[in-house]
Protein backbone atom coordinates (compact mmCIF):
# COMPACT_ATOMS: atom_id res chain seq x y z
CA UNK A 1 0.00 0.00 0.00
CA UNK A 2 2.66 2.37 0.85
CA UNK A 3 4.47 1.59 -2.30
CA UNK A 4 1.75 1.88 -4.23
CA UNK A 5 1.40 5.73 -3.19
CA UNK A 6 4.74 6.42 -3.20
CA UNK A 7 4.80 5.48 -6.46
CA UNK A 8 1.49 7.36 -7.41
CA UNK A 9 3.49 10.30 -5.77
CA UNK A 10 6.91 10.34 -7.43
CA UNK A 11 4.74 10.23 -10.85
CA UNK A 12 2.90 13.40 -9.73
CA UNK A 13 6.43 14.53 -9.51
CA UNK A 14 7.07 13.85 -12.51
CA UNK A 15 4.22 15.17 -14.40
CA UNK A 16 4.50 18.01 -12.36
CA UNK A 17 8.04 19.01 -13.94
CA UNK A 18 7.35 17.82 -16.89
CA UNK A 19 4.06 20.70 -17.42
CA UNK A 20 6.68 23.33 -16.48
CA UNK A 21 9.42 22.58 -19.33
CA UNK A 22 8.64 25.83 -21.39
CA UNK A 23 7.49 25.58 -24.56
CA UNK A 24 10.24 27.23 -27.06
CA UNK A 25 8.30 26.69 -30.63
CA UNK A 26 8.51 29.84 -31.64
CA UNK A 27 7.13 33.27 -32.01
CA UNK A 28 3.96 32.48 -33.72
CA UNK A 29 2.74 35.78 -34.76
CA UNK A 30 3.79 37.52 -38.27
CA UNK A 31 3.59 40.81 -36.85
CA UNK A 32 7.04 41.59 -35.71
CA UNK A 33 6.05 43.72 -32.82
CA UNK A 34 4.38 40.80 -31.45
CA UNK A 35 6.58 38.15 -32.57
CA UNK A 36 9.54 40.19 -30.30
CA UNK A 37 7.43 39.87 -27.33
CA UNK A 38 6.94 36.04 -27.58
CA UNK A 39 10.67 35.71 -28.33
CA UNK A 40 11.14 37.99 -25.49
CA UNK A 41 9.20 35.76 -23.19
CA UNK A 42 10.03 32.26 -24.39
CA UNK A 43 13.98 33.63 -23.94
CA UNK A 44 13.33 34.88 -20.40
CA UNK A 45 11.73 31.43 -19.37
CA UNK A 46 14.61 29.15 -20.46
CA UNK A 47 14.50 28.90 -24.37
CA UNK A 48 17.83 30.72 -24.73
CA UNK A 49 19.52 27.73 -26.00
CA UNK A 50 16.92 28.67 -29.06
CA UNK A 51 18.08 31.99 -29.90
CA UNK A 52 19.79 31.35 -33.50
CA UNK A 53 16.46 29.78 -33.90
CA UNK A 54 14.00 32.65 -32.64
CA UNK A 55 16.32 35.44 -34.50
CA UNK A 56 16.00 33.86 -37.43
CA UNK A 57 11.80 33.67 -37.13
CA UNK A 58 12.30 37.23 -36.16
CA UNK A 59 13.89 38.08 -39.56
CA UNK A 60 11.42 36.02 -41.36
CA UNK A 61 8.46 38.10 -39.42
CA UNK A 62 10.31 41.54 -40.55
CA UNK A 63 10.49 40.70 -44.06
CA UNK A 64 6.65 39.72 -44.29
CA UNK A 65 6.48 43.66 -42.94
CA UNK A 66 9.68 45.48 -44.53
CA UNK A 67 9.85 49.09 -43.48
CA UNK A 68 13.17 51.18 -42.17
CA UNK A 69 11.69 51.06 -38.28
CA UNK A 70 12.46 47.48 -38.13
CA UNK A 71 15.89 48.44 -37.76
CA UNK A 72 15.41 50.02 -34.52
CA UNK A 73 12.97 47.13 -33.54
CA UNK A 74 15.70 44.58 -34.04
CA UNK A 75 18.53 46.27 -32.40
CA UNK A 76 16.23 47.12 -29.31
CA UNK A 77 15.84 43.47 -29.16
CA UNK A 78 19.36 42.76 -29.37
CA UNK A 79 20.22 45.25 -26.69
CA UNK A 80 17.16 43.96 -24.82
CA UNK A 81 19.25 40.10 -25.23
CA UNK A 82 22.66 41.46 -24.07
CA UNK A 83 20.64 43.08 -20.61
CA UNK A 84 19.16 40.05 -19.85
CA UNK A 85 22.50 38.23 -19.91
CA UNK A 86 21.18 36.09 -22.91
CA UNK A 87 24.41 37.32 -25.84
CA UNK A 88 27.12 39.18 -24.57
CA UNK A 89 28.06 42.57 -25.96
CA UNK A 90 30.34 41.12 -28.65
CA UNK A 91 27.19 38.83 -29.57
CA UNK A 92 24.68 41.49 -29.88
CA UNK A 93 26.88 43.52 -31.71
CA UNK A 94 27.36 40.65 -34.08
CA UNK A 95 24.01 39.80 -35.07
CA UNK A 96 23.32 43.40 -35.59
CA UNK A 97 26.26 44.52 -37.71
CA UNK A 98 25.75 40.93 -39.60
CA UNK A 99 22.06 42.09 -41.03
CA UNK A 100 22.02 45.81 -40.46
CA UNK A 101 25.34 47.41 -41.07
CA UNK A 102 27.34 48.44 -44.45
CA UNK A 103 30.67 47.06 -42.45
CA UNK A 104 31.42 43.24 -42.81
CA UNK A 105 32.10 41.39 -39.47
CA UNK A 106 33.83 38.85 -41.04
CA UNK A 107 36.94 41.59 -41.45
CA UNK A 108 37.34 41.60 -37.58
CA UNK A 109 41.05 40.79 -36.88
CA UNK A 110 43.86 42.12 -34.52
CA UNK A 111 46.88 41.30 -37.10
CA UNK A 112 47.88 42.65 -40.35
CA UNK A 113 47.25 42.70 -43.38
CA UNK A 114 50.33 40.72 -44.94
CA UNK A 115 50.76 38.08 -42.40
CA UNK A 116 47.01 37.32 -41.90
CA UNK A 117 44.50 38.10 -44.11
CA UNK A 118 46.54 37.52 -47.28
CA UNK A 119 46.68 33.85 -45.96
CA UNK A 120 43.58 33.12 -45.50
CA UNK A 121 41.90 35.69 -48.53
CA UNK A 122 39.91 33.27 -50.05
CA UNK A 123 38.50 31.85 -46.50
CA UNK A 124 37.23 35.76 -46.38
CA UNK A 125 36.64 36.61 -49.12
CA UNK A 126 33.97 33.30 -48.98
CA UNK A 127 32.97 34.15 -45.46
CA UNK A 128 32.33 37.76 -46.16
CA UNK A 129 30.22 36.99 -49.51
CA UNK A 130 27.58 34.43 -46.88
CA UNK A 131 27.82 38.33 -44.78
CA UNK A 132 26.66 39.80 -48.08
CA UNK A 133 23.68 37.68 -48.27
CA UNK A 134 22.71 38.51 -44.58
CA UNK A 135 23.23 41.81 -45.34
CA UNK A 136 20.41 41.23 -48.26
CA UNK A 137 18.10 40.10 -45.86
CA UNK A 138 18.71 42.52 -43.10
CA UNK A 139 19.23 45.93 -45.33
CA UNK A 140 17.03 45.30 -47.99
CA UNK A 141 14.72 42.70 -47.39
CA UNK A 142 13.78 43.38 -43.48
CA UNK A 143 14.34 47.14 -43.33
CA UNK A 144 14.27 48.43 -46.76
CA UNK A 145 17.57 50.18 -46.50
CA UNK A 146 18.59 49.62 -50.18
CA UNK A 147 21.34 52.02 -50.51
CA UNK A 148 22.69 50.27 -47.31
CA UNK A 149 22.68 46.96 -49.12
CA UNK A 150 24.37 48.61 -52.30
CA UNK A 151 26.84 50.35 -50.39
CA UNK A 152 27.60 47.09 -48.90
CA UNK A 153 28.26 45.54 -52.03
CA UNK A 154 30.13 47.77 -52.90
CA UNK A 155 32.33 47.26 -50.14
CA UNK A 156 32.73 43.88 -50.71
CA UNK A 157 34.15 44.25 -54.61
CA UNK A 158 36.54 47.13 -53.37
CA UNK A 159 37.95 44.84 -50.41
CA UNK A 160 38.15 42.09 -52.97
CA UNK A 161 40.05 44.40 -55.05
CA UNK A 162 42.28 46.28 -52.43
CA UNK A 163 42.98 42.72 -51.27
CA UNK A 164 43.93 41.29 -54.39
CA UNK A 165 46.12 44.13 -55.02
CA UNK A 166 47.70 44.28 -51.59
CA UNK A 167 48.38 40.44 -51.12
CA UNK A 168 50.24 40.26 -54.51
CA UNK A 169 52.42 43.60 -52.78
CA UNK A 170 52.62 41.21 -49.93
CA UNK A 171 54.52 38.46 -51.81
CA UNK A 172 56.21 40.05 -54.20
CA UNK A 173 59.79 40.26 -53.08
CA UNK A 174 61.49 42.85 -55.55
CA UNK B 1 30.21 119.18 -13.45
CA UNK B 2 30.30 121.99 -16.14
CA UNK B 3 33.35 119.75 -17.35
CA UNK B 4 31.69 116.77 -17.01
CA UNK B 5 30.58 116.53 -20.57
CA UNK B 6 34.42 117.04 -21.35
CA UNK B 7 35.27 113.92 -19.03
CA UNK B 8 32.83 111.77 -20.98
CA UNK B 9 34.27 113.00 -24.37
CA UNK B 10 37.88 112.41 -22.81
CA UNK B 11 36.94 108.68 -21.03
CA UNK B 12 35.13 107.60 -24.43
CA UNK B 13 38.44 109.04 -26.68
CA UNK B 14 40.98 106.92 -24.17
CA UNK B 15 38.85 103.86 -24.29
CA UNK B 16 38.36 103.79 -28.04
CA UNK B 17 41.65 102.68 -28.37
CA UNK B 18 41.54 100.04 -25.59
CA UNK B 19 38.59 98.45 -27.47
CA UNK B 20 40.04 98.44 -30.45
CA UNK B 21 43.00 96.56 -28.76
CA UNK B 22 40.54 93.71 -27.02
CA UNK B 23 39.10 92.91 -30.81
CA UNK B 24 42.05 92.81 -32.31
CA UNK B 25 43.52 90.77 -29.60
CA UNK B 26 40.21 88.21 -29.53
CA UNK B 27 40.97 87.75 -33.10
CA UNK B 28 44.23 87.00 -32.81
CA UNK B 29 43.35 84.23 -30.13
CA UNK B 30 40.58 83.19 -31.73
CA UNK B 31 42.23 82.45 -35.73
CA UNK B 32 45.14 80.70 -33.37
CA UNK B 33 42.61 78.97 -31.74
CA UNK B 34 41.11 77.84 -34.87
CA UNK B 35 44.61 77.28 -35.84
CA UNK B 36 45.44 74.78 -33.76
CA UNK B 37 42.14 73.25 -33.77
CA UNK B 38 42.57 72.73 -37.18
CA UNK B 39 45.91 71.20 -37.23
CA UNK B 40 44.86 68.62 -34.45
CA UNK B 41 42.22 67.77 -36.16
CA UNK B 42 44.52 66.92 -39.21
CA UNK B 43 46.80 65.24 -37.31
CA UNK B 44 44.49 62.43 -35.69
CA UNK B 45 43.13 61.83 -39.59
CA UNK B 46 44.76 59.16 -40.70
CA UNK B 47 46.41 59.86 -43.51
CA UNK B 48 47.85 57.00 -46.13
CA UNK B 49 51.18 57.74 -48.21
CA UNK B 50 50.23 55.77 -51.69
CA UNK B 51 51.21 58.23 -54.35
CA UNK B 52 54.96 59.10 -53.61
CA UNK B 53 55.69 62.21 -56.28
CA UNK B 54 57.47 59.79 -58.39
CA UNK B 55 54.34 57.53 -59.16
CA UNK B 56 52.80 60.73 -60.66
CA UNK B 57 55.76 61.34 -62.77
CA UNK B 58 56.08 57.85 -63.94
CA UNK B 59 52.42 57.53 -64.72
CA UNK B 60 52.52 61.01 -66.82
CA UNK B 61 55.99 59.66 -68.76
CA UNK B 62 54.50 55.92 -68.94
CA UNK B 63 51.32 57.95 -71.16
CA UNK B 64 54.09 59.26 -72.79
CA UNK B 65 55.87 56.65 -74.03
CA UNK B 66 52.45 54.87 -74.76
CA UNK B 67 51.36 57.91 -77.11
CA UNK B 68 54.45 57.87 -78.96
CA UNK B 69 54.44 54.14 -79.55
CA UNK B 70 50.16 54.33 -80.45
CA UNK B 71 51.19 57.32 -83.09
CA UNK B 72 54.40 55.41 -84.89
CA UNK B 73 51.87 52.38 -84.85
CA UNK B 74 48.76 53.96 -85.92
CA UNK B 75 50.06 54.42 -89.06
CA UNK B 76 51.44 51.18 -90.17
CA UNK B 77 48.00 49.04 -88.60
CA UNK B 78 46.37 51.45 -90.90
CA UNK B 79 48.24 50.18 -93.84
CA UNK B 80 48.39 46.59 -92.78
CA UNK B 81 44.59 46.82 -92.63
CA UNK B 82 43.99 48.58 -96.16
CA UNK B 83 46.56 45.75 -97.25
CA UNK B 84 44.59 43.03 -95.82
CA UNK B 85 41.53 44.15 -97.40
CA UNK B 86 42.80 44.15 -100.60
CA UNK B 87 44.09 40.86 -100.13
CA UNK B 88 40.86 39.97 -99.67
CA UNK B 89 38.86 41.54 -102.23
CA UNK B 90 41.47 40.10 -104.97
CA UNK B 91 40.57 36.60 -103.36
CA UNK B 92 43.75 35.52 -102.95
CA UNK B 93 42.90 33.41 -100.17
CA UNK B 94 43.37 30.05 -101.22
CA UNK B 95 45.09 31.07 -104.67
CA UNK B 96 49.10 30.35 -103.64
CA UNK B 97 50.38 29.79 -107.26
CA UNK B 98 49.32 33.57 -108.26
CA UNK B 99 52.12 36.30 -108.82
CA UNK B 100 50.07 39.04 -107.70
CA UNK B 101 48.95 37.72 -104.79
CA UNK B 102 52.27 36.51 -103.59
CA UNK B 103 53.35 40.10 -104.07
CA UNK B 104 50.51 41.33 -102.07
CA UNK B 105 51.04 38.62 -99.43
CA UNK B 106 55.08 39.65 -99.85
CA UNK B 107 53.92 43.43 -98.62
CA UNK B 108 51.74 42.56 -95.90
CA UNK B 109 54.67 40.95 -94.59
CA UNK B 110 56.68 43.80 -94.50
CA UNK B 111 54.68 45.94 -93.22
CA UNK B 112 53.61 43.22 -90.57
CA UNK B 113 57.74 43.63 -89.77
CA UNK B 114 57.93 47.28 -89.41
CA UNK B 115 55.06 46.83 -87.19
CA UNK B 116 57.12 44.16 -84.55
CA UNK B 117 60.58 46.41 -85.41
CA UNK B 118 58.35 49.79 -83.97
CA UNK B 119 57.29 47.56 -80.73
CA UNK B 120 60.63 46.29 -80.53
CA UNK B 121 61.56 50.06 -80.14
CA UNK B 122 59.14 50.91 -78.04
CA UNK B 123 58.73 48.59 -75.60
CA UNK B 124 61.47 48.26 -73.13
CA UNK B 125 60.72 51.69 -72.21
CA UNK B 126 57.29 51.27 -71.83
CA UNK B 127 58.36 48.67 -69.92
CA UNK B 128 60.84 50.42 -67.59
CA UNK B 129 58.46 53.21 -66.88
CA UNK B 130 55.75 50.85 -66.02
CA UNK B 131 57.96 48.61 -63.85
CA UNK B 132 58.79 51.83 -61.63
CA UNK B 133 55.40 52.39 -61.51
CA UNK B 134 54.28 49.25 -60.02
CA UNK B 135 57.13 49.03 -57.83
CA UNK B 136 56.30 52.40 -56.15
CA UNK B 137 52.96 51.69 -55.83
CA UNK B 138 54.00 47.69 -54.38
CA UNK B 139 55.85 49.24 -52.05
CA UNK B 140 53.30 51.82 -50.56
CA UNK B 141 50.38 48.88 -50.67
CA UNK B 142 52.82 46.60 -48.77
CA UNK B 143 53.49 48.98 -46.18
CA UNK B 144 50.36 51.30 -45.77
CA UNK B 145 47.44 48.91 -46.22
CA UNK B 146 49.23 45.05 -45.36
CA UNK B 147 51.85 45.66 -43.03
CA UNK B 148 49.96 48.40 -40.89
CA UNK B 149 47.05 47.77 -40.99
CA UNK B 150 44.54 45.19 -39.97
CA UNK B 151 41.11 43.90 -42.22
CA UNK B 152 39.24 46.00 -39.65
CA UNK B 153 41.29 48.82 -40.66
CA UNK B 154 41.41 48.11 -43.98
CA UNK B 155 37.45 47.97 -44.21
CA UNK B 156 37.42 51.21 -42.11
CA UNK B 157 39.79 53.11 -44.80
CA UNK B 158 37.36 52.02 -47.68
CA UNK B 159 34.51 53.16 -45.80
CA UNK B 160 35.48 56.61 -45.05
CA UNK B 161 33.93 58.46 -41.92
CA UNK B 162 30.10 57.57 -42.80
CA UNK B 163 29.55 54.68 -44.45
CA UNK B 164 26.60 56.94 -46.45
CA UNK B 165 26.50 55.80 -50.31
CA UNK B 166 27.46 59.86 -51.57
CA UNK B 167 31.28 58.70 -51.38
CA UNK B 168 30.33 55.53 -53.79
CA UNK B 169 29.46 58.64 -56.43
CA UNK B 170 33.21 59.88 -55.87
CA UNK B 171 34.68 56.63 -55.85
CA UNK B 172 37.15 56.38 -59.36
CA UNK B 173 35.53 53.82 -61.38
CA UNK B 174 37.08 49.59 -61.12
CA UNK B 175 39.12 47.80 -63.68
CA UNK B 176 38.01 46.50 -67.09
CA UNK B 177 39.27 49.48 -69.23
CA UNK B 178 39.29 47.27 -72.28
CA UNK B 179 37.93 49.91 -74.33
CA UNK B 180 40.13 52.35 -74.10
CA UNK B 181 43.58 53.66 -75.85
CA UNK B 182 46.81 52.99 -73.54
CA UNK B 183 47.93 56.61 -73.42
CA UNK B 184 44.50 57.35 -72.60
CA UNK B 185 44.54 54.85 -69.72
CA UNK B 186 47.57 56.26 -68.12
CA UNK B 187 46.49 59.51 -68.52
CA UNK B 188 43.24 59.08 -66.75
CA UNK B 189 45.24 57.86 -63.84
CA UNK B 190 47.57 60.27 -63.99
CA UNK B 191 44.60 62.80 -63.90
CA UNK B 192 42.96 60.64 -60.95
CA UNK B 193 46.38 60.75 -58.83
CA UNK B 194 47.27 63.97 -59.49
CA UNK B 195 43.96 65.41 -58.32
CA UNK B 196 43.34 62.70 -55.64
CA UNK B 197 44.79 65.15 -53.02
CA UNK B 198 41.46 66.16 -52.34
CA UNK B 199 39.74 62.56 -51.82
CA UNK B 200 39.46 60.55 -49.08
CA UNK B 201 41.82 57.68 -48.27
CA UNK B 202 38.82 55.13 -49.07
CA UNK B 203 39.49 56.44 -53.05
CA UNK B 204 43.11 56.14 -52.72
CA UNK B 205 43.81 52.53 -51.62
CA UNK B 206 40.99 51.22 -54.55
CA UNK B 207 43.19 53.82 -56.94
CA UNK B 208 45.99 52.79 -55.64
CA UNK B 209 45.30 48.44 -56.32
CA UNK B 210 43.09 49.30 -59.19
CA UNK B 211 46.55 50.73 -61.14
CA UNK B 212 49.06 48.19 -59.50
CA UNK B 213 47.30 45.38 -60.85
CA UNK B 214 46.60 46.76 -64.39
CA UNK B 215 50.50 47.84 -64.21
CA UNK B 216 51.20 44.08 -62.87
CA UNK B 217 49.49 42.80 -65.97
CA UNK B 218 50.80 45.14 -68.41
CA UNK B 219 54.31 44.70 -67.34
CA UNK B 220 53.85 41.00 -67.84
CA UNK B 221 52.20 41.31 -71.35
CA UNK B 222 54.62 43.56 -72.32
CA UNK B 223 57.43 40.64 -71.00
CA UNK B 224 55.66 37.85 -73.19
CA UNK B 225 55.42 40.13 -76.23
CA UNK B 226 59.07 41.08 -76.23
CA UNK B 227 59.30 37.16 -75.97
CA UNK B 228 57.08 36.70 -78.79
CA UNK B 229 58.27 39.92 -81.00
CA UNK B 230 61.79 38.19 -81.39
CA UNK B 231 60.23 35.07 -82.52
CA UNK B 232 57.40 36.18 -84.91
CA UNK B 233 60.23 38.16 -86.45
CA UNK B 234 62.02 35.45 -87.24
CA UNK B 235 59.29 33.40 -88.23
CA UNK B 236 58.25 36.44 -90.88
CA UNK B 237 61.52 36.64 -92.27
CA UNK B 238 61.57 33.16 -93.36
CA UNK B 239 57.79 33.94 -94.70
CA UNK B 240 58.83 36.88 -96.62
CA UNK B 241 60.73 34.46 -98.97
CA UNK B 242 57.27 32.54 -99.83
CA UNK B 243 54.84 35.44 -99.85
CA UNK B 244 52.46 33.74 -96.95
CA UNK B 245 50.30 35.35 -94.84
CA UNK B 246 49.83 32.91 -91.25
CA UNK B 247 46.84 33.03 -89.60
CA UNK B 248 49.50 34.17 -86.37
CA UNK B 249 49.91 37.27 -88.45
CA UNK B 250 46.10 38.15 -88.60
CA UNK B 251 45.70 37.47 -85.07
CA UNK B 252 49.14 39.22 -83.19
CA UNK B 253 47.69 42.27 -85.51
CA UNK B 254 44.47 41.43 -83.96
CA UNK B 255 45.91 41.49 -80.34
CA UNK B 256 48.61 44.74 -80.66
CA UNK B 257 45.06 46.42 -82.06
CA UNK B 258 42.92 45.56 -78.72
CA UNK B 259 45.94 46.39 -76.65
CA UNK B 260 47.08 49.69 -77.85
CA UNK B 261 43.74 51.14 -79.28
CA UNK B 262 40.93 49.49 -77.21
CA UNK B 263 37.92 47.65 -78.28
CA UNK B 264 34.50 49.71 -79.26
CA UNK B 265 32.22 47.08 -78.39
CA UNK B 266 33.80 46.50 -74.82
CA UNK B 267 32.14 48.11 -71.88
CA UNK B 268 32.50 47.96 -68.06
CA UNK B 269 29.43 46.04 -66.51
CA UNK B 270 28.43 48.19 -63.33
CA UNK B 271 26.02 46.79 -60.56
CA UNK B 272 23.16 49.23 -60.71
CA UNK B 273 21.43 49.98 -57.37
CA UNK B 274 18.27 48.17 -55.85
CA UNK B 275 15.33 49.56 -57.06
CA UNK B 276 13.85 52.70 -54.63
CA UNK B 277 15.19 54.75 -52.16
CA UNK B 278 14.79 55.33 -48.88
CA UNK B 279 16.55 57.79 -46.58
CA UNK B 280 17.80 56.30 -43.13
CA UNK B 281 18.66 58.08 -40.43
CA UNK B 282 18.35 55.38 -37.43
CA UNK B 283 21.91 54.67 -35.96
CA UNK B 284 21.80 51.78 -33.55
CA UNK B 285 23.73 51.81 -30.60
CA UNK B 286 25.02 47.95 -31.29
CA UNK B 287 26.37 49.81 -34.68
CA UNK B 288 30.48 49.67 -34.94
Amino acid sequence: MRTNLIIILAALFLASCASNTPDCSGPQSRNLATAIDEAQGALANGCHAHFDRYYDTLLGAGEGDPKPENKRAFSEFLVWSSDQGLLSTRQAQNYYNRYFNVKFMSLRGDYNNCSHTCPNKQKVLFDMERELSDKERGLLKVSLDNKGYYRADQLYHEVELVLEATCTACAAAR
Amino acid sequence: MRNAPRDAQATRKETAPRRTLYVICLTILFIAFTCVVTQDALANTPTIRLFPTTVVEDLKQTGNVARDMETGLQEVIGRLDQQQELYIESKCDGADGDAGCQRLARQIGSTYLEMLTIMEERLPDMEHTVNNTRNSLEKGLRNELGRKMTPWTLQETLVGNDASPATVQSAPALRGRSGMRLSERFKQYYTLVATSGAKGDQSLAVLASDIYLDMEETSQLIQRTRQEIARATLMEQLNQSFGIITPEMIEVVGGVKTILFGESDATAIVAGPPPGSLEQAYRSPLEQ
